[in-house]
C-alpha cells in the first residue's frame, strides 16, 4: 500500500491589496495548512462547500498553481519547488479532469486535436501515431472514433465530459484529481460518466482525488473521505465510518442537510453564512457557525488528530 | 535543427521554404541593374504568402466550422452583398487591368469626353474664326466611362485605382492588425509589469501624429506609396492592441487555458495555438472594418497632394476632378461613387461578420 | 377540488430555422392552494418554459404558446390583456428564478429592489415602501435587515441574494410563487436554510408553489405532489408518496435508480442508457421508447394516455392500460 501522493501543511494565499499603491492588506487563505496522502490506486473524496478552497487545492496540488507553504512529496520525492522542465515530467504522471465540460475544451479546436495535443507534448511526434491513439481514446470513454472531428459546441455536456477524460488519459497517468467531474451534468449522464470513471480506475490502476459538494456522489466513489472548511480539513475517515459516525459538527450538519428521498428532518441546521477566506475566525475557524461552540474554541485552534483508528478530526471536542 | 524541423507541422516547414526562396530573389535583386519588382511588390508577395498559408489554408481545414459561421453570415443581406461587391472588385482589380485601355495613355484628342449616354456642352476657342465654338460631345463606348482633362481613359484609370486602392487596404491593415494581436496576445498573457509597460507603450503610439510623421518622410525622401502603408500600419495597431488584449485577458482564465497548462504545454504554445485563434472574431470584424478607414485615409492624402503621384489612385483621381465639378463633373463624381460603395461593402460585411461570430446573438 | 391555478394541454414551441421544437408538449396540471407541486425532469424536459409560459415570459419569437389555457381566478392568461397581465405579475403570481446574480440589478441597493412591486403594485410611497422591505428581509431571515437594505448585491452572498429574491415576491403576498430552480447555485447547507423558509412560508401564508427542480432531494423536503417530465410532457405524476414509493413509469423509476444514494456498495450506479431526444424531430409513439427497457412494440407507434393508478396518481406509460385521459 504504497502512498503516492503526501503533501504536508500545504498553503496557497492570495494577497489582498487596496489602495493606489497597491498595499498588501490581507491575504485570502484559500488552502491554509492541509495534510494527508493518497494511497495508491485509492479514491479520495474531498467534500466541502463553495469557497472552502477544495478547488484550489486540487490545482495546487498538481502544481497548477505555486504553493504559498508547505511541501508536496510525489513518490518520495519532494517536488514542491520543481521547475518548469521537472514539472513536464510530472505532467505524465498526474493530470487533471475539469468541472465545466464546456469551458475546459478549446473552441476552435476539433476534440481529436484536443486529445491530440496531450499526446504531442508527451512525445507523441508521428501525426499517424498520435490519431490512432487518439481513437483508441474516444473509444475507451465511450465515444465513437468519428467524433474526433466534432467541435465542442457539436458535442452534449455528457460527452465534452468524456473527452476530458479522454485528454487526461492519454499520457497515462497515475494520479488523476478530479474537480467536480459530474456537477454541470444532468442526473443520467452523471451515472454514466461516474461509471465509466470507476471502470477506468479499475483497468488502469488510477488514483483519484474525487473533488466534489454533493455527498451522495462523494459516496458513490470514494474509499476515504475528507471534509474541508474554510481552507482546512475539518475531518478525513473511511466511507462507511465517516458517514455513519461524524465527528465534527460540520460534517454532521452537511449530511443532516440532505434531503434524501426517505428521510424528511432536518435536525441541525446551520446558521449564518460562510466566514470571508480573506479574515478567517480565530481559533477554530467553524465556531461562528457551530451549534456545539464551546468557550475555547474561539480562542485556540484545535489540531488535526486521529481520534479513533484511520479517523482524523480536529475540534476540541474531542481532547 | 533536426529536432526543430520535428516539431514544425508540414505547413510551417513550406511557409519558410518559400519565405526564405523569396528573401533570397530580393536581395539578388537589389544588386541588380534593373530590379525584377519594386520592393512595395515584395511586401506584396509577403504578406500574400502569410495570408495563404495563415489565413486561407486553415479556413480549409476546418472546413466545417467555416460552414457554420458562412451560414450565419448568409443571414445578413447587407453583408452578402457587401461580400459580392468586393469578390467583384477584387476580381476587377485583379483582370481589369489586362482587359482596359492603358490609364497612363494621354490623348489630347480625346480629352473631356462624358460617360456613356451624357453629353456635354464644350465652348472651345477657334482660332481661325476667333469666336468660342459650343459643340456637343456625347459619350462614345470607346470610352464607356468617359476620358478626363488629358484624355485618359476614366474606366482605365479606375480599375487600375481599384488595384491601389485594395492593395492599399489591405496591406496596411494587415500590418496593423499583426502588429496589434500579438501585442495584445501577449501583454495579456505576459501580465504584470510587462503587461504595463506594452500598454504604456501603445499609449504612447496612441497619441503619435501619423500625419506629421508621413509629411516629415515625404519630404526627406519624397512621396511614396510604400511610406505611406507603412506609416499606417506602423501607426494604426493601436485599438487593436488594446481590443484583443481585453480579449485575451478574458481569455486567459478560461478553464482551457488551465486544461492545456496541465496538459504541459509551453507557454509560446499556449498563446500561438490557443489564444490567437480564440480572439481571431474580433480581429477579423476589425480589419473589415478597417479596411475601409484605410482606404479613405489613402484617398484622402492623395486628395491633398501627399499621394504617390506615380500611382493612379482613386484619390489622386477624385483631386483632379474636383477643380472641374461644375463642367466635367465625372471625373470626380465617378471615384467618388466607388469609394462610397467601396466603405459601405465593408462596413456591412463587418457588421455581418460580427453578429455572426457573437455566440450570444440567435440567429 | 378546484386549484388557484390550472393549466390544461399547453403547448409552448420554438420556431427556430433548424425546425419547431416542442419545448413543452401537452402538458396539464392543477396547482392548488396552500399546496406545493413540483415539476421534476433534467435538463431540456421543458419544466422552465412551461412555468415561464404561465406568465407569458417565453422569449417569442422564437418561442410562442401554441395551444392550451392557463386559468388564473377564471380567467384564461393567454388571453388577457397585457395591462392586466402585468397587474398580475409580481402581484398575484409571482417568480423566483435560477441565478440570484444575473436576477438583482447591480445597480441599485437591494431595498430599492424589493421595494418595486410594492411601489407598482400596492402603490405605496418610498417611505413605506423600503419600511415594508425592511419587515420582509427579516421575514426571510436576513439578519440587520435596517443596515442591510442599503447594501448593492454584490456585497451579498449567494444565499443572502436569492433570500432577497424570496422577499421581493412575497412582498405583495402574492397567492402562487413560482420558482425555477432557486437552490440551483446554492450551498448544500444554504439550500437547507432556503428550504426551510420556504416550507414554513407556504404553511404559514397559505401559498401555492409551482417548484421548478431536477434536484429529487429538495422534492423530498417540500412537494406535496409530483410530475415528473420528459421530453416535453409529463410522464407521471400524484403524491410526493406516489412518486417516490410507488414509481410507475420508467422513466422515474430509470431516474430514481441511477441517483448516487449514501447506501449500499460502491460502484456502479445503474443509469439510463442512451440520451435526451431532439425536441425537433422527436421520436414516433412514445418519447421515451429509444431509451425504455420494457419497450413494447405498440410504444413506437402511439403514444400513450394518461391513466390513473390510483387516486391522483397519473402514469402515461402503455405498460399500464386504460382507456380515457387522465
Amino acid at each position: 500500500m504504497k502512498r503516492l501522493l503526501e503533501i504536508e501543511n500545504l498553503k496557497k494565499y492570495y494577497p489582498v491589496t487596496r489602495g493606489l499603491l497597491s498595499r498588501h492588506v490581507a491575504d485570502v487563505r484559500a488552502v491554509d495548512g492541509v495534510s494527508f496522502y493518497l494511497v495508491e490506486g485509492e479514491t479520495l473524496g474531498l467534500v466541502g462547500e463553495s469557497g472552502c478552497g477544495k478547488s484550489t487545492l486540487g490545482r495546487t496540488l498538481l502544481l497548477l498553481e505555486k504553493p504559498t507553504g508547505g511541501k508536496i512529496i510525489y513518490q518520495g520525492a519532494d517536488i514542491t519547488e520543481w521547475d518548469k522542465r521537472q514539472l513536464k515530467e510530472l505532467r505524465k504522471e498526474a493530470q487533471m479532469i475539469f468541472q465545466d465540460p464546456q469551458a475546459s475544451l478549446d473552441p476552435r479546436m476539433t476534440v481529436g486535436d484536443s486529445v491530440g495535443e496531450a499526446l504531442l507534448i508527451q512525445g507523441v511526434d508521428n501525426e499517424k501515431e498520435r490519431l490512432e491513439r487518439t481513437h483508441e481514446l474516444l473509444q475507451r470513454v465511450g465515444l465513437e472514433a468519428g467524433h474526433a472531428i466534432r467541435y465542442p459546441h457539436e458535442l452534449s455536456g455528457g460527452q465534452k465530459q468524456r473527452i476530458g477524460i479522454a485528454r487526461a488519459l492519454a499520457v497515462n497517468p497515475r494520479l488523476i484529481v478530479a474537480d467536480e467531474p459530474v456537477s454541470a451534468l444532468d442526473v443520467s449522464v452523471q451515472a454514466q460518466i461516474l461509471n465509466l470513471l470507476l471502470d477506468l480506475q479499475h483497468e488502469f490502476g488510477l488514483t483519484y482525488l474525487f473533488i466534489a459538494h454533493d455527498l451522495s456522489v462523494i459516496w458513490q466513489v470514494s474509499e476515504r473521505v475528507a471534509v474541508m472548511y474554510l481552507g482546512q480539513i475539518v475531518e478525513l475517515a473511511e466511507r462507511a465510518e465517516l458517514f455513519a459516525s461524524p465527528l465534527h459538527p460540520y460534517t454532521q450538519a452537511l449530511l443532516s442537510a440532505l434531503n434524501l428521498p426517505d428521510r424528511k428532518q432536518r435536525e441541525r441546521l446551520l446558521t449564518g453564512e460562510v466566514p470571508s477566506p480573506a479574515a478567517p475566525p480565530p481559533g477554530c475557524r467553524f465556531h461562528t457557525r457551530c451549534p456545539k461552540k464551546m468557550t475555547i474554541c474561539s480562542q485556540e485552534i484545535p489540531t488535526f488528530q486521529e481520534i479513533q483508528p484511520v479517523h482524523w478530526a480536529a475540534c476540541h471536542l474531542y481532547r | 535543427m533536426r529536432k526543430i524541423s520535428q516539431r514544425l507541422s508540414g505547413r510551417n516547414v513550406l511557409f519558410l521554404a518559400l519565405l526564405m526562396a523569396l528573401v533570397g530573389v530580393f536581395v539578388v535583386d537589389i544588386y541588380r541593374l534593373e530590379p525584377l519588382l519594386k520592393p512595395l511588390e515584395y511586401l506584396y508577395l509577403f504578406f500574400a504568402l502569410l495570408l495563404v498559408f495563415y489565413g486561407i489554408y486553415p479556413l480549409y481545414v476546418h472546413r466545417r466550422l467555416t460552414r457554420y459561421y458562412w451560414e450565419r453570415v448568409k443571414k445578413h443581406r447587407l453583408a452578402v452583398a457587401g461580400l459580392a461587391f468586393i469578390v467583384f472588385l477584387v476580381g476587377v482589380a485583379i483582370i481589369g487591368p489586362f482587359l482596359t485601355a492603358d490609364p497612363t495613355m494621354v490623348n489630347f484628342k480625346e480629352k473631356n469626353i462624358p460617360p456613356l449616354g451624357f453629353s456635354i456642352q464644350q465652348s472651345l476657342y477657334d482660332v481661325s474664326s476667333d469666336k468660342f465654338i459650343t459643340t456637343e460631345i456625347t459619350g462614345t463606348a470607346q470610352h464607356p466611362l468617359g476620358t478626363d482633362d488629358k484624355g485618359r481613359d476614366m474606366l482605365a484609370m479606375l480599375v487600375s485605382g481599384a488595384r491601389v486602392s485594395l492593395q492599399v487596404g489591405l496591406l496596411a491593415t494587415l500590418i496593423a492588425i499583426i502588429i496589434g494581436t500579438i501585442l495584445g496576445v501577449v501583454s495579456a498573457y505576459l501580465g504584470g509589469w510587462a503587461d504595463n509597460a506594452l500598454m504604456r507603450f501603445t499609449d504612447v503610439m496612441m497619441t503619435f501624429p501619423f500625419f506629421l510623421l508621413l509629411v516629415f518622410i515625404i519630404f526627406i525622401f519624397g512621396p511614396s506609396l510604400a511610406f505611406i502603408i507603412l506609416a499606417i500600419g506602423l501607426t494604426g495597431w493601436t485599438g487593436t492592441a488594446r481590443l484583443v488584449r481585453s480579449d485575451a485577458l478574458s481569455l486567459r482564465t478560461r478553464e482551457f487555458i488551465t486544461a492545456a497548462k496541465s496538459l504541459g504545454v509551453s507557454d509560446t504554445r499556449i498563446v500561438f495555438r490557443h489564444l490567437i485563434p480564440n480572439v481571431l472574431s474580433p480581429v477579423i470584424v476589425i480589419t473589415t472594418l478597417s479596411i475601409p478607414g484605410v482606404i479613405l485615409a489613402e484617398a484622402a492624402l492623395s486628395f491633398i497632394g501627399l499621394g504617390d503621384p506615380t500611382v493612379t489612385s482613386w484619390g489622386v483621381i477624385l483631386q483632379a476632378g474636383q477643380r472641374s465639378l461644375d463642367t466635367t463633373w465625372w471625373v470626380a463624381v465617378e471615384p467618388g461613387i466607388l469609394l462610397f460603395l467601396t466603405v459601405l461593402a465593408f462596413n456591412f460585411l463587418g457588421d455581418g461578420l460580427r453578429d455572426a461570430f457573437d455566440p450570444r446573438s440567435q440567429l | 377540488m378546484d386549484g388557484v391555478l390550472e393549466v390544461r394541454h399547453l403547448k409552448t414551441y420554438f420556431f427556430t430555422r433548424l425546425g419547431v421544437v416542442k419545448a413543452v408538449d401537452d402538458v396539464s396540471f392543477i396547482l392548488r392552494k396552500g399546496e406545493c407541486l413540483c415539476l421534476v425532469g433534467e435538463s431540456g424536459c421543458g419544466k422552465t418554459t412551461a412555468a415561464l409560459s404561465i406568465l407569458r415570459l417565453v422569449d417569442s419569437p422564437p418561442g410562442r404558446i401554441v395551444a392550451g389555457e392557463i386559468l388564473y381566478q377564471g380567467k384564461d392568461l393567454r388571453r388577457v390583456s397585457d395591462e392586466e397581465l402585468r397587474r398580475i405579475r409580481g402581484n398575484r403570481i409571482a417568480m423566483i428564478f435560477q441565478d440570484p446574480q444575473s436576477s438583482l440589478n447591480p445597480v441599485f441597493p437591494v431595498g430599492d429592489q424589493i421595494s418595486e412591486p410594492l411601489r407598482l403594485h400596492l402603490k405605496l410611497k418610498k417611505g413605506s415602501a423600503l419600511e415594508r422591505s425592511q419587515q420582509l428581509m427579516t421575514q426571510v431571515g436576513i439578519p440587520q435587515a435596517e443596515e442591510r437594505r442599503r447594501d448593492y448585491p454584490h456585497q451579498l452572498s449567494g444565499g443572502m441574494k436569492q433570500r432577497v429574491m424570496i422577499a421581493t415576491a412575497l412582498s405583495c403576498q402574492p397567492e402562487v410563487i413560482i420558482a425555477d430552480e432557486p437552490m440551483a447555485a446554492l450551498d448544500t447547507t444554504i439550500k437547507a436554510q432556503i428550504l426551510d423558509i420556504l416550507v414554513t412560508l407556504k404553511q404559514s401564508r397559505e401559498l401555492s408553489l409551482l417548484f421548478i427542480t431536477h434536484d429529487f432531494g429538495i422534492v423530498a423536503g417540500i412537494a406535496d405532489r409530483v410530475a415528473v417530465m420528459y421530453g416535453g410532457k409529463i410522464v407521471e405524476s400524484g403524491t410526493r408518496e406516489d412518486v417516490f414509493d410507488h414509481p410507475s413509469h420508467p422513466y422515474t423509476l430509470g431516474l430514481l435508480n441511477c441517483l448516487p444514494k449514501i447506501a449500499g456498495q460502491r460502484g456502479q450506479l445503474t443509469p439510463i442508457p442512451g440520451t435526451i431526444p431532439s425536441l425537433i424531430e422527436p421520436p414516433q409513439g412514445c418519447i421515451f421508447h429509444p431509451r425504455c427497457e420494457r419497450c413494447l412494440p405498440v410504444c413506437t407507434k402511439e403514444v400513450p394516455h394518461e391513466v390513473t393508478i390510483s387516486g391522483e396518481h397519473v402514469v402515461a406509460c402503455h405498460l399500464y392500460p386504460g382507456g380515457g385521459e387522465g
